[in-house]
């Protein structure tokens, strides 16, 4: 038995030799390393190489299995975390800018010549500017329109959408391009949309979640009521709409969201989404697509998102941090991207022109100012200081789940979702408040000149 | 013991507001928290499979232990659903639960149009098998069904039954005496008191060993499930105490307010298995 | 078992009555195996599929064979080096594990000191304690150690378990103690009759709990998760989750990834399942 447990540990030691060895990912000599924590969409590669190339003296590498914020927080507070970033929306960037691993490159992107807060798209200001102090710059922003299956008009004599609809127009036309099969079961769709895309309707029928000051929760606004309603509605009254359950069965495997590959498999007429959505179509060689802007809620307005990319305030390459975010306000990665379709370029300076609107490796993309004009039109999300935002979504999202399983109205789950929010908040505004005399009280302390 | 010391301050990993001790607020917090007490009906709902499973795991045992030919095959055919590291053993449960493609629903499906009915959601749905209300702690007609906490009771029983509990009683019957089963031959005995008389009360610290485990282990249970089959949806209704803890550690950042809820669930745990020993040990003292 | 005492039996009639029983518990078994292969078999079918043909399909069988998503495989990530990782710590921890959970047992079944078996009572508690709670803390000490990211980070803090040191000292009770008593008159250390009486005589115990180690901690999921940074030092749990990203749900590789993660654990099970049952000797829970 003691030799059985020898020989194992001689064994297990000789191994140790090859997996250190391996363990390591030698960097080449010269270069200086920055890792960037984003998703592995396919198209980073393409941006990654070009930033590669275009700067000699640095390499970097991107690490997608190490997203989320949780990671990003506790690597980066225990020195072990990355060069850069990624942040999707307002309350990742407060929360990121709180816990004081967001770096504030504000004054050494003007002297680049760089003012982020003012080159930008409004609608994605939110997600890496703060108080207005820049912590990073966006990669893309995204508002909304319809894609359409042309094939598939096609089939139903129906000509082209050639102007911006109103909702009414739309569920007729989507009501004749709904094909149901003899039991009921929908072979083809006439609109589908992620559910997801709630915050969106919310914010086209005017509506929001929180007030402009981040001191209520608004969800259940009339306005927002009618909104989620409203996509309550395109499922179970209007019957356009695949039902939680049609669309389980689209997510099993493929690219992109359920959606897109329903989209492009030509399960769907019409489709409510982004131009990030090319990115995935453009596999599909079969698949003839065209765009028109998303019909107008009451509110008159898009709701803008976007991805922005953050330097961590413990980056020892700060330098070349500030390398890539130059690179990503300039020509190389603005027009690398809208010819990418990875939605669009995070400076509007670069969407609009011949080099944007008619690329020539796909002719076929003739509706690319639809997709400028609908930006132009996109309003950012509102956060508040005093609820976690994931806690809020968690919130919104148990509350919203029953009104798409069609068991509670819009308007009382909104209520009920408006009620717990702002419980929490009154929770986080009587803490910030006791922080606050807290906080005083430890400076009063301080200058008491205590030992 | 570190976490004890947490769970009485207001951690948060953003540093929010300044660290300090809070005292016992968390726990008082908690008792009037609507959520926790719905996510712990939860979980004991999800427990409900457990007999089901252990019995299960007996019969097979049962079976396996006779000198058939082919054991070696069947147990290890048995012993499969163990091998599978979670999360393609779930990504697979996903596919097979899928309403309209799934073959667990083209199986079943024409029986539930047979009866009128429609074939089930599963996790997709918030129905369940008590009528489970799917925010307040009710029952209700409407939500009586086959939904998502079904589905994963289903499946936790297909992944344990053949797994260690079988293991565990294939070795306790091992153990019991050759005499006692020739003895109860010769007093006529058939298989059902052979059974009743003799294998299960020499199986009984078998028994209470698995209980024991399995009440520990379902009671921490859920969170992988949770996580990557339904995010613990739909509405919170596959949320257990386990992924609660986790997102509200890890996504709320509400560490002191997590580390609370672990120890609800640490006592309820200790508790319910100091009952189990104490109850358990006079039962094997009886056998 | 109690089959074997009745095959003398000349009556044709009892014969029968034995032979049907044998087919009746054959059906039965091959139809609940049938249960748990189903799924596995739809997973290698699965396997072999182009990813279009998973969803929105009820044929189980792919219409064209791709075995190059095996090969696929390997080319997307570094897979060979994942199941090198995988092997690599769990064997460590298997060793680790097994030795440690011998000596804590062997202090708990063997030596006398005071107050043992109160401390094993706590030292069974800490199984109670939620995955979740450990690891906050857990996680602190591996950055304040610097051993984010390391192999030791993974291997260290799973060497030592609760459960192993119980099933081994259920097991060393039942070795009866005249033999330790002999070597002791014969003048053994402790150490001695640990390394020469109690470990060779605990042989099917050592094995069935180095099984179930390997196991556990070839499948471990969230420790790894939150641990591992470097591609480097992935296991293959956390490196199949690659064909599972928000972009690209490749679930024709993630099955494919699976069959090849589970056939050495099937190699595994069936070489040594012969130990496995001899090995778990649970006898009464109480000291």
């Amino acid at each position: 038995m003691k030799w059985v447990f020898a020989g194992a540990f001689v064994l297990l030691c000789l191994l140790a030799i090859p997996a250190y060895r391996g363990s390591h990912d030698p960097v080449t000599a010269g270069k200086t390393r920055i890792v960037w924590i984003s998703d592995d969409n396919p198209v980073r590669k393409g941006q990654i190489e070009l930033f590669n190339k275009t700067h000699p003296s640095i390499e970097l590498k991107i690490d997608p299995t190490n997203a989320g914020m949780e990671k990003v927080i506790v690597q980066s507070l225990a020195g072990v975390g990355p060069d850069l970033f990624d942040c999707y929306n307002p309350f990742q960037l407060s929360a990121y800018v709180r816990a004081g691993i967001a770096a504030d490159i504000t004054d050494d992107m003007l002297k680049a010549g760089v003012d982020v807060g003012k080159i930008i798209w409004p609608a994605v200001k939110v997600t890496c500017v703060r108080d207005e102090r820049a912590y990073g710059f966006p990669c893309n922003a995204a508002c909304d329109a319809v894609w359409f299956n042309k094939k598939l008009f096609e089939e139903a004599r129906i000509p082209y959408p050639d102007h911006q609809m109103t909702w009414d127009e739309l569920i007729a036309l989507a009501k004749r391009l709904t094909v149901r099969e003899a039991d009921g079961r929908a072979k083809q769709f006439g609109l589908l949309c992620d559910w997801w895309q709630w915050q969106s309707f919310i914010a086209m029928w005017g509506g929001s979640i929180f007030s402009a000051d981040g001191s209520q929760c608004v969800v259940d606004s009339p306005e927002a009521i009618a909104a989620v309603q409203f996509l309550h509605d395109l499922i179970y009254v209007h019957k356009v709409m695949p039902s939680p359950a049609d669309e389980a069965s689209a997510t099993q495997g493929g690219w992109g969201s359920g959606t897109i590959s329903f989209f492009s498999g030509d399960k769907g007429a019409m489709a409510f989404g982004g131009r990030w959505w090319l990115c995935t179509l453009r596999m599909s060689k079969d698949l003839r697509s065209g765009v028109m802007p998303a019909p107008f809620g009451p509110g008159g307005v898009y709701r803008g998102y976007g991805r922005s990319t953050l330097v961590s305030a413990n980056s020892k390459n700060r330098a070349a941090a500030l390398e890539f975010m130059k690179y990503l306000a300039g020509p190389d990665y603005n027009q690398l991207l809208n010819d990418q379709g990875d939605a669009l370029a995070p400076v509007p300076a670069y969407c609009q022109g011949e080099r944007f609107l008619h690329n020539p490796e796909y002719p076929q993309e003739t509706d690319n100012q639809v997709w400028a004009d609908a930006m132009a039109k996109g309003v950012p999300d509102q956060v508040s200081p005093y609820v976690n935002g994931n806690l809020a979504n968690r919130i919104l999202t148990k509350q919203l789940d029953l009104v798409k399983n069609d068991q509670k109205t819009a308007a009382d789950a909104l209520r009920s979702a408006a009620k717990r929010i702002n419980e929490e908040i009154a929770k986080g505004r009587a803490m910030a408040a006791a922080a606050g005399v807290a906080g005083r009280a430890g400076t009063a302390e301080k200058t008491g000149g205590r030992p | 013991m570190f976490s004890l010391v947490v769970s009485a301050t207001n951690w948060s990993l953003t540093r929010e507001e300044p660290f300090r001790f809070v005292g016992l607020a968390n726990f008082a917090q908690l008792f009037g928290d609507k959520e926790f007490w719905q996510y712990f009906i939860n979980t004991g709902y999800l427990m409900l499979g457990m007999p089901i499973a252990i019995a299960g795991s007996l019969c097979l045992a049962l079976l396996l232990s006779q000198k058939l030919r082919g054991v070696v095959i069947y147990r290890t055919m048995f012993y499969l659903p163990s091998f599978t590291s979670g999360v393609a053993l779930l990504i697979l449960w996903k596919a097979l639960y899928n309403p309209q493609f799934g073959p667990i629903n083209a199986a079943l499906g024409p029986i539930f149009q047979w009866f009128g009915g429609q074939a089930p959601e599963w996790l997709l749905s918030t129905k369940n098998l008590l009528g489970l209300h799917a925010e307040d702690i009710r029952l209700v007609w409407a939500q009586f069904g086959l939904g998502a906490r079904d589905a994963m009771i289903f499946m936790g029983i297909w992944i344990s039954i053949g797994g260690s509990n079988m293991l565990l009683y294939l070795a306790g019957l091992s153990n019991i005496p050759q005499e006692l089963f020739e003895a109860a031959q010769i007093d006529g005995a058939g298989p059902w008191a052979t059974f009743r008389h003799v294998t299960w009360p020499q199986l009984a610290p078998t028994t209470f060993f698995i209980l024991v485990m399995s009440f520990i282990g379902g009671l921490q249970g859920g969170f992988e499930s949770a996580r990557v089959l339904t995010a613990g949806g739909p509405a919170g209704t596959t949320t257990t105490l386990a992924y609660y803890i986790y997102t509200k550690a890890f996504e709320e950042f509400q560490i002191g307010y997590a580390s609370a809820v672990s120890w609800v669930l640490f006592i309820i745990i200790a508790v319910v298995t100091l009952l189990n020993w104490k109850f358990g040990s006079r039962e094997t003292n009886d056998a | 078992m109690k089959e074997t005492t009745a095959t003398t039996s000349g009556r044709s009639g009892e014969w029968w009555f034995r032979k049907g029983r044998f087919g009746v518990s054959h059906l039965a078994l091959c139809l609940l195996a049938l249960t748990t292969l189903t799924p596995f078999l739809w997973m290698v079918l699965a396997s072999f599929k182009h990813v279009s043909e998973i969803e929105g399909n009820l044929n189980p069988f792919p219409k064209v064979w791709h075995p190059e998503n095996y090969a696929q495989v390997f080319k997307q990530i570094h897979f060979a080096r994942y199941y090198f990782n995988s092997i690599f710590v769990a064997a460590w921890v298997t060793v680790l594990q097994t030795l440690t959970s011998a000596m804590a047992a062997f202090a708990f079944a063997r030596l006398r000191w005071p107050r043992r078996d109160q401390v094993f009572k706590l030292y069974l508690f800490t199984l109670m304690v939620p995955g979740v709670v450990t690891m906050i803390p857990n996680y602190t000490l591996m950055v304040k150690l610097g051993l984010l990211d390391s192999y030791i980070g993974l291997i260290v803090p799973a060497s030592f378990s609760a459960f192993g040191t119980f099933l081994l000292r259920q097991f060393m009770m039942g070795i009866p103690r005249a033999l330790d008593e002999a070597a002791a008159i014969d003048g053994a250390t402790h150490w001695r009759t640990f390394w020469d009486v109690i470990l060779p005589l605990a042989r099917p115990g050592l094995v069935t709990l180095a099984i179930f180690t390997f196991m556990g901690t070839y499948g471990s999921f969230f420790w790894p998760l939150v641990l591992i940074k470097s591609d480097a030092l992935r296991t293959l749990p956390i490196g199949m989750l690659y064909f599972d990203s928000v972009y690209g749900k490749q679930t024709n590789l993630i099955m494919a990834a699976s069959v090849m993660n589970i056939t050495p654990l099937i190699i595994l099970f069936v070489s040594t399942q012969k130990f496995l049952v001899k090995g778990i000797q649970l006898g009464a829970v109480k000291g």
